[in-house]
Order: C-alpha cells, then sequence, then structure tokens
C-alpha cells in the first residue's frame, strides 16, 4: 500500500474538492473513459443524499462525490446494480474507504462484480451521524465543508467510529485522491490499479506529481489513530464480557433489525432471525424461560446480535452504519469493531483490504485451532482482569 | 396420530444388563415429564442385535405399531444399520428411529451404577425427543454406466483393463505416451522368478490389443470431467484428433504409474555425465539391449549398487529398490562371477515372502552387503561409515543408483481435474491406506499402482485387481445404485450464490447454477458430512437427518 515508487497527478481545487472532482468525472464522461458514475446526490428536500447512476452533466452538477453524511452504504448501492452481474456499460464509482473495503468484502462472496466498474476513493475525514444531519442539514454542511477544506477531522462533527478509524486514506481502489496533509486548493489523483492508471491515460492525465508528503501527513495521522483506536475498543470491550455484558449492553434493543438491514456485509437474503427456522417451538421457550428463570420475549435479542457478529465480523469494515441506523442509540459499530478486531486478529485477516486475500471461512489452517485457544485464553484473562 | 414410541432397553450381556439398572430405567420412562401426549413403550430385550433379538424387534414393531422407535444398547457405529435394516423389514421407516449408545456413553465409563443409569435415562429422553422431529427419508435408485475409464497403460492400468472388460463393460485406456506397458515393459526380468519382464507385458499387451472390449486411446490424456459413481462424464484430448472424444463412464481408476527421482539431485552424490554412474532404469536398458558395459566397451571389474538414494530427503522407502538392486547384481556376477559386487543400504526391504531366499541367493553369489549410516559419491568413489564402523572409501569401475520413486509430473494437475486428494509425498492419497487401499475421497475414483505410492509389479497388478473387483460389484451391468440419504439440500430462496459451499465440500457435490444463481447439492455425489451445513452464511442449506430442530432438541433434552 505505501508503495514509494507511487506517484500522484496534481488536481486544482480552488473551488473546493467537490467541485475538482465533479470536474474531473465530467471530462471523464466527456472522453469516453466511462459510460456513467455512480455518485451520491442532495435529494431535492436538501435533507439527505441518495446514490445516482448518471451520464447527464446537468445532474452530475449536482452531485457530491464527498457527501457529508452516508444514509446507504455505497457497497450496497454497487451490489444493487452489479448482483446478478457484469454490466456492459464502464461505472466510476466515488466513494468512501469503508465503502469500498465492504466492496471488496461482498466481491470476495460474489455478491458484486467489479470487471466494469471504476472506484474512486478519498481520504475521508468522516461521515456525519445521520440523525444530526437529517436535524441540521444546512449546519451539517458547513461542518461538512470546513472539515473538507482543513483536511481534518473534526471528532464532535463525525460518527464514533470515524474518529478511531485508521482507514481513512488509500484502499484497494483504481484511483485515490489525496488530500491530508496538502493545502486547500490542492489534491492528489494516485493511480492506484492497472484500470486506475488507463484511465488517467485515457483521460491525459501524466502523474508527476510527488506525493510523498501527502502518505507522510497520512502515516502520521494513522499512527495517531491506531492507539486511539485500541484504547477505544479496549474500553467498549470492557462493557461486553459475559452473557451479563451483554444482555446489558443489548437491553435497550427493540428488535427492529435495522443495523442488519443497513449492513452492507449482511448479504443473506433472508436473516436466520427474521425465518422462520428460528421460531422455537412454546415447550422449548418454556424450558429456556425455566432454566434461566425468566425469559424475555421476543426472545433471541442477544442471540440475534451474537449471530450476527459470529456471521459477519470477519467481514466488518467499521463503516459505523448500524450505529446510525439504530432507533436507541446501543453503539452496535464500536461493538462490532471490537468483535471484528478480534476475529480477524484470528485469521490474520483484514476485510476489505484486497479483492484477492481468500475468506478465512473458505480456508481451513491446522493452527488455527491453537490460535483461538489463545484468543479465548487472552480474552478469559482479560475478563479476569475486569473483575 | 398419537406418537407411538417403542423404547427397546438392550442388556447386551452383562455390558448394559450389569452395569445399569434396567429396570429404573424402564419405570422412569413412562413417567418423563413433557411427553404426556406420547405414548410410550419401554421395555428390555437380551441381546437385540443377535438373530432372535432382531426377529423379537421386528414382531414388536409389527404388532404394537410404533410411530418411532428408540433403542438404547450400543455405538451406532457397531448396529446402527442392524437396526435399521430391521426397521426397514418390519415396515417402519429406518428414518424414524434412534439408536442410544448407553453402552460406551454410560456403562462403560461410568463405574457408580446409579449415576451411570440416571445419565443413560438423559440420554434417551434426548433420544425420544430427537426422533419425534426425525422424518422419513426414502432411499432413490440410480441408472448406471458399467463402462470405466483406466488413465495410464503401465502395468497397473492394463491388469484393471483386462480385469474388468466383459461383454457388458467397455474399458477405455487411455496411455499419455505413445505405447502401452509403462516402465515395466522395459525390465528385463520381472521378479522374483526373473521371468522376462518384457515378454510378459507384451503378452498384456497383445491381450489388451485383442479384447474387442478394451478400447485404447494412445498420445490421450484427460481433460475433463464431472459426476459420480455409475454417471460420471469425462472428455479425453486425444492428441492428434482435432475432436475431444466425449465419453459416459461409471468409475474411473487412476493408474498413472510414477517416475525416478534424478539422484543428480540429491546432496552427496557429487558426479557428472562423464562419469560411470547410472540408475537402476539406465542398467535396465543397457541389459536388455546390447549387455551392461563401461563407455570404453570393457566390462566393469568392480560395481557398487547403492539403494535407498534420495530416501531421507524424501522420507520414505521406495519399496522396490532392494529386490532390483539385487537382481541387477545379480546380472554383473552372471556376466562374470568375478566382477566384485558391492550394495550398500541403509534399511533392508524385504517385503514379499520369496524375498529373503533371494537375499540368500544374492549373498550366496558372492555380493557382498553393507549396511551403512551414511554414505557419499564423488565420481564413482564411494565414502561410506558402515553400522558400528568407521569411515571409509573405497572405487569402482561403476556405480549403479537406486534412486526414490516420486510422483510424475502431472499428478497434482489430474488430482485437482478429478476433485481427489494427494498425501504428504504427492502421491495420490488412498481413502485409507490400510482398510481401503484402493478407494479415493470420491465415490468410483479409484487409484492403483504406483500411482499411489511406491509399488513393485506384484503389487500393482493387485491393486488393480482389486479396484476391478470393487468396481464388478459396485457397477453391475444393467444394475442400480443407491446413493447416500442423508443428503444435504440447498433452499433456495435463502442461497445468496456466495459459493462459500463450493469451496468447502469436499467431494464435488455442489455445483453452481449460473442461471439461477444459486448453488445446487447433486444428492447422488453427496455424502452428508455437513460442511457446507456448517459454512453457509445464509442458512440456506440443510443437511437431512441432522436439521437444526433435531439437533437442539436433542441437545437440550440431554443438557437439561
Amino acid at each position: 500500500m505505501s508503495d514509494p515508487e507511487k506517484q500522484g497527478a496534481g488536481l486544482e481545487a480552488a473551488d473546493g474538492i467537490k467541485s475538482a472532482v465533479r470536474d474531473f468525472l465530467r471530462k471523464a464522461l466527456e472522453n469516453s473513459a466511462a459510460d456513467a458514475v455512480l455518485v451520491p446526490v442532495r435529494t431535492p428536500a436538501e435533507d439527505s443524499y441518495a446514490w445516482i447512476l448518471t451520464n447527464d452533466p446537468n445532474l452530475l452538477e449536482k452531485a457530491s462525490p464527498a457527501a457529508p453524511t452516508m444514509p446507504v452504504q455505497g457497497a450496497k448501492a454497487l451490489k444493487s446494480l452489479t448482483r446478478k452481474g457484469e454490466g456492459t456499460a464502464r461505472v466510476i464509482a466515488v466513494m468512501r474507504p469503508c465503502e469500498i473495503r465492504a466492496a471488496m468484502e461482498l466481491f470476495k462472496l460474489n455478491q458484486v462484480h467489479l470487471d466494469n466498474i471504476t472506484l474512486i476513493s478519498y481520504d475521508c475525514v468522516g461521515a456525519v451521524p445521520l440523525q444530526d444531519y437529517v436535524g441540521d442539514p444546512a449546519g451539517s454542511e458547513e461542518r461538512f465543508d470546513s472539515m473538507l477544506e482543513a483536511r481534518k477531522t473534526d471528532a464532535a462533527a463525525v460518527k464514533p467510529v470515524c474518529r478511531i478509524c485508521v482507514d481513512f486514506s488509500l484502499v484497494d481502489s483504481d484511483v485515490h485522491i489525496g488530500l491530508m496533509g496538502l493545502a486547500g486548493e490542492s489534491a492528489l489523483l494516485v493511480p492506484n490499479s492497472e484500470k486506475g492508471q488507463a484511465l488517467l491515460d485515457t483521460m491525459g492525465i501524466a502523474c508527476e506529481a510527488d506525493v510523498s508528503g501527502w502518505m507522510q501527513a497520512v502515516s502520521e495521522l494513522k499512527a495517531e489513530r491506531e492507539g486511539n483506536r485500541s484504547e477505544a475498543l479496549s474500553a467498549t470491550g470492557a462493557g461486553l464480557q459475559g452473557l451479563d455484558g451483554l444482555s446489558a449492553t443489548f437491553a435497550d434493543c427493540i428488535g427492529c433489525h435495522n443495523c442488519q438491514s443497513v449492513c452492507p456485509i449482511c448479504y443473506c437474503r433472508q436473516c436466520y432471525f427474521d425465518s422462520e427456522a428460528a421460531r422455537q417451538d412454546p415447550a422449548a421457550l418454556l424450558d429456556t424461560a425455566i432454566a434461566r428463570g425468566g425469559m424475555a420475549f421476543p426472545g433471541n435479542k442477544v442471540m440475534f446480535h451474537t449471530g450476527r457478529m459470529a456471521h459477519m465480523s470477519l467481514s466488518c469494515v467499521s463503516c459505523g452504519q448500524c450505529t446510525d441506523a439504530c432507533p436507541v442509540s446501543i453503539p452496535v459499530a464500536d461493538i462490532f469493531s471490537y468483535m471484528a478486531r478480534l476475529t480477524q486478529a484470528t485469521f490474520e485477516y483484514v476485510a476489505g483490504r484486497n479483492d484477492g486475500e481468500p475468506l478465512p471461512l473458505r480456508q481451513f489452517k491446522e493452527d488455527e485451532v491453537e490460535k483461538v485457544h489463545e484468543i479465548v485464553k487472552g480474552a478469559e484473562e482479560e475478563e479476569a482482569a475486569h473483575e | 396420530m398419537k406418537a407411538k414410541i417403542g423404547v427397546y432397553v438392550c442388556e447386551c450381556g452383562p455390558n448394559i444388563g450389569q452395569t445399569i439398572d434396567i429396570p429404573k430405567v424402564l419405570e422412569s420412562i413412562p413417567k418423563l415429564e413433557g411427553y404426556e401426549d406420547i405414548e410410550l413403550v419401554p421395555k428390555s430385550f437380551g441381546l437385540l442385535c443377535s438373530p432372535d433379538g432382531k426377529e423379537h424387534l421386528k414382531k414388536e414393531i409389527t404388532e404394537n405399531g410404533y410411530t418411532h422407535l428408540v433403542i438404547a444398547a450400543c455405538s451406532p457405529r457397531d448396529h446402527d444399520a442392524t437396526f435399521m435394516n430391521v426397521c426397514k423389514e418390519a415396515g417402519l421407516n429406518p428414518y424414524l428411529y434412534k439408536i442410544i449408545n448407553i453402552r460406551e456413553h454410560c456403562g462403560w465409563i461410568i463405574h457408580d451404577k446409579d449415576a451411570a443409569t440416571d445419565k443413560a435415562i438423559q440420554y434417551i429422553r434426548s433420544g425420544i425427543s430427537r426422533v419425534l422431529y426425525q422424518s422419513e427419508l426414502f432411499e432413490r435408485q440410480l441408472e448406471i454406466t458399467p463402462d470405466v475409464l483406466v488413465i495410464g497403460g503401465g502395468v497397473a492400468g492394463i491388469e484393471a483393463a483386462l480385469s474388468l472388460a466383459c461383454e457388458d463393460r467397455k474399458v477405455y485406456l487411455a496411455e499419455k505416451t505413445g505405447e502401452l506397458g509403462g516402465k515395466a515393459a522395459r525390465f528385463s526380468s520381472l521378479l522374483p522368478r526373473q521371468s522376462q519382464g518384457a515378454d510378459i507385458i507384451k503378452q498384456k499387451i497383445e491381450a489388451v490389443e485383442a479384447n474387442e472390449n478394451i478400447l485404447v486411446f494412445l498420445n490421450t490424456e484427460l481433460e475433463s470431467s464431472i459426476g459420480f459413481l455409475g454417471n460420471f462424464e469425462v472428455v479425453l484430448d486425444c492428441d492428434g484428433d482435432e475432436e475431444k472424444t466425449d465419453l459416459k463412464v461409471g468409475a474411473i481408476i487412476v493408474a498413472t504409474g510414477y517416475r525416478m527421482s534424478d539422484p543428480g539431485g540429491q546432496s552427496g552424490y557429487e558426479y557428472t555425465d562423464a562419469d560411470e554412474v547410472y540408475t537402476s532404469l539406465e542398467i535396465e536398458r543397457m541389459n536388455a539391449g546390447g549387455g551392461i558395459a563401461l563407455r570404453s566397451g570393457d566390462k566393469p571389474g568392480s560395481v557398487a549398487l547403492i539403494h535407498c538414494v534420495g530416501r531421507q530427503e524424501k522420507g520414505y522407502c521406495s519399496r522396490i529398490c532392494c529386490n532390483y538392486m539385487m537382481k541387477i547384481g545379480g546380472y554383473f556376477k552372471g556376466h562374470s562371477e568375478a566382477t566384485q559386487v558391492t550394495e550398500f543400504f541403509f534399511d533392508m526391504c524385504l517385503p514379499h515372502k520369496a524375498d529373503q531366499q533371494f537375499f540368500d541367493k544374492s549373498v550366496g553369489l558372492g555380493i557382498d552387503f553393507k549396511r551403512v549410516k551414511t554414505i557419499g559419491l564423488s565420481g564413482t568413489s564411494v565414502e561410506f561409515t558402515e553400522i558400528g564402523g568407521e569411515q571409509q572409501e573405497m572405487n569402482f569401475d561403476m556405480v549403479v543408483l537406486a534412486s526414490a520413486m516420486e510422483p510424475p509430473e502431472g499428478t497434482e494437475a489430474l488430482a485437482a481435474l478429478l476433485e481427489i486428494d494427494l498425501d504428504e509425498r504427492g502421491f495420490f492419497k488412498e481413502a485409507h491406506q490400510t482398510t481401503d487401499p484402493v478407494a479415493t475421497s470420491i465415490d468410483g475414483i479409484f487409484v492403483v499402482g504406483a500411482s499411489q505410492g511406491p509399488r513393485d509389479v506384484s503389487d500393482s497388478m493387485l491393486l488393480a485387481q482389486a479396484a476391478a473387483g470393487r468396481i464388478r460389484s459396485q457397477l453391475i451391468p444393467g444394475g442400480k445404485i443407491v446413493p447416500e440419504v442423508k443428503v444435504s439440500e440447498i433452499l433456495e430462496a435463502y442461497c445468496t450464490g456466495c459459493r462459500t459451499c463450493l469451496e468447502v465440500c469436499g467431494y464435488g457435490a455442489i455445483y453452481f447454477d449460473d442461471q439461477k444463481g444459486i448453488s445446487v447439492v447433486n444428492e447422488a455425489v453427496c455424502r452428508g458430512c455437513g460442511n457446507c451445513f456448517g459454512s453457509c452464511p445464509s442458512g440456506a442449506l440443510r443437511t437431512k437427518h441432522f436439521t437444526n430442530r433435531q439437533l437442539f432438541r436433542e441437545v437440550t433434552e440431554a443438557l437439561k
């Protein structure tokens, strides 16, 4: 990822980065480097954003390649576009790094097709929580624009997971737009794959700019965030230990399953917990109630969340959509990020790092059992320390 | 209809009779809580697996009209199949019965009779609970093709083809090279009776050519194979033919043999092409041709025969070398008794009954056998340490190396194509080295001869005939096969098409339906192992007879 040979091309951003990216996309369409673009566009009521697939320059004018908030995870939009196979149109999609990482996971799971998609990522300053945005669109726009201008995250303005995000920059996209460490009127176009290089070549963009300053700024921020992330996730983990910890954490859950329906990784056609198979016989429920001394209804509250952790934590990219969608303010994303860090470390896997890393579920390695034992032991020790 | 479950406790002689309080078990069963709506009929019997026991059980099932049956007895490994057959004969669907192991799990391991009895009751309760959730399953019959594809035209392949071909069974024999016979055809004699190797193989090849039920494809390799026991569809790529050959076969025999590893590649063996150092196969060719001689044309006065070349690096004994090196020693002594022949070996391998006699005879010929713990070669000079001796060096006119047998080129590709396993040495892996030596993890695909590890000609014949026997009993012309009943199934509405199941299936039993965008289980190939069931992220997979509900009920009751 930190390729010393990497070079970029300067991108003039005197009218702001959004305008510069719009110009770039328009030029790509004009040069027939792409047939359409997939970008967030502000809704007519101006209180949200939607993913739009378009080749209309007028509509593109309204696009916001870096939207302040993310009502729909980009990978989900990409999935709905390509789930049924490779399209014939060449599409450029501009997305946040976490959206592209989710797309990589879905690619491995055969849920998105990427042959005709060119992915453009950018240094992300974070996303405004959806409820904050809906409550105050104008103020949120202003706060987000000033973050973008300063290329600096305002912790109070963004989602909790964004504050501790370490994958805010270059991911496995085709072209990356570098912002960190650069002055407000400039940005860098960094080709990151053969496809990305071909796009820039077609558009006659030569890559001769030095990228070292940008890379340095990214790695410094990353190092700072790594520490914050470990600290924050450990604190989250402390409240989750044991069945009691889990029960207390999810006590307010109303069972709406919003977290599952907005999750880009939850790709099952029908969630087990919404299916007939999850319904239990009255006799079995009574057994459980008697064994525990009591049982809440509808059941499967903690089971739903732990089940979802078991199913998707290996692919979780910490995008924070689940927290955004929770009507009772459970910090779902923090909890899942904590679990994801443990499970992904077990298999030395990083969700969405690239499109070629095999999913751990499909690999059999003999030493994994031992590693799981070690992790369980570590978790037990951690739990003992908390007591 | 009200469920009526027969619950039979087998005394198993003293095994259960004396370790578990059977009257207490029988007494407790009708009192089980939560089963008031079900008629439970507890009974015991001396030995249910005996002919009397089976007859009694059959009569009981028929007369009492049980809807389900639970048998508390031994391990299902012992008698699950026995009681399933009794159910079938009595007209009860065998998947509505459950065996509970109260012998190994209770009686044998718990010395306190009361505790063992309590645990037995708990287990029986879980069995009763499970059996209520079991469903009837039905066997299906599939048409089969009795024809067989044999890959490899060496001795093993030829023998397999000859053992199988008959009026109603065609054998397709595909050979990669331009001629049949393999390596053994080049030996000038075959052990142990020193019969003329080439002649015997020649007779076999003539028999193959004369047999109108064997179709030989030379210069041919397997291009693709899909299917299962009784129904494989294979495509052969014959070099020179524009059209590929599509065949339907019921079984596939892999007889791709071995190759000799390059002794020049082994550390400690330093020599050049100019040195009088030869491999055993080169000597065989020389002997079958103009006779063994040095490059000058002279006969060698002294010869070193080195066994076990590459044995340590490979980590296995090649089994055939000791015998053929003694045979080669005999060639030299046959030419001239005065030739000084020294054989160096790490361990002597004499696996067949006539081998000891052969060894004694070789010693009698005046061949010097030296057991060594180290050996090195520099040109024709041998440096060695005998067991219990000092390091020394001897010079010879000629050196012959018995290098290790190894899997031939293309083995990995063929394994991938057939979806069968290789062992850690790179040879094809048998289903079980000791008890199932010619089968593979895929029903209907067999591995014979040196393709599964070092084998001599007689072993190769044996394995070829064994595989032929298996196929003859499994694929009777005009017959049908009954595939596994407890297979996986995919719930179409749930499958997201992520193909995780395809990657974890060890039997190639799942394929992807591109049109529907979902995975599909081929029930004829599925062995019901449950890998897919365990790994499906969408809950779209279910293994019949091991459904979530059945397992959940069983476990809940066992843990209550």
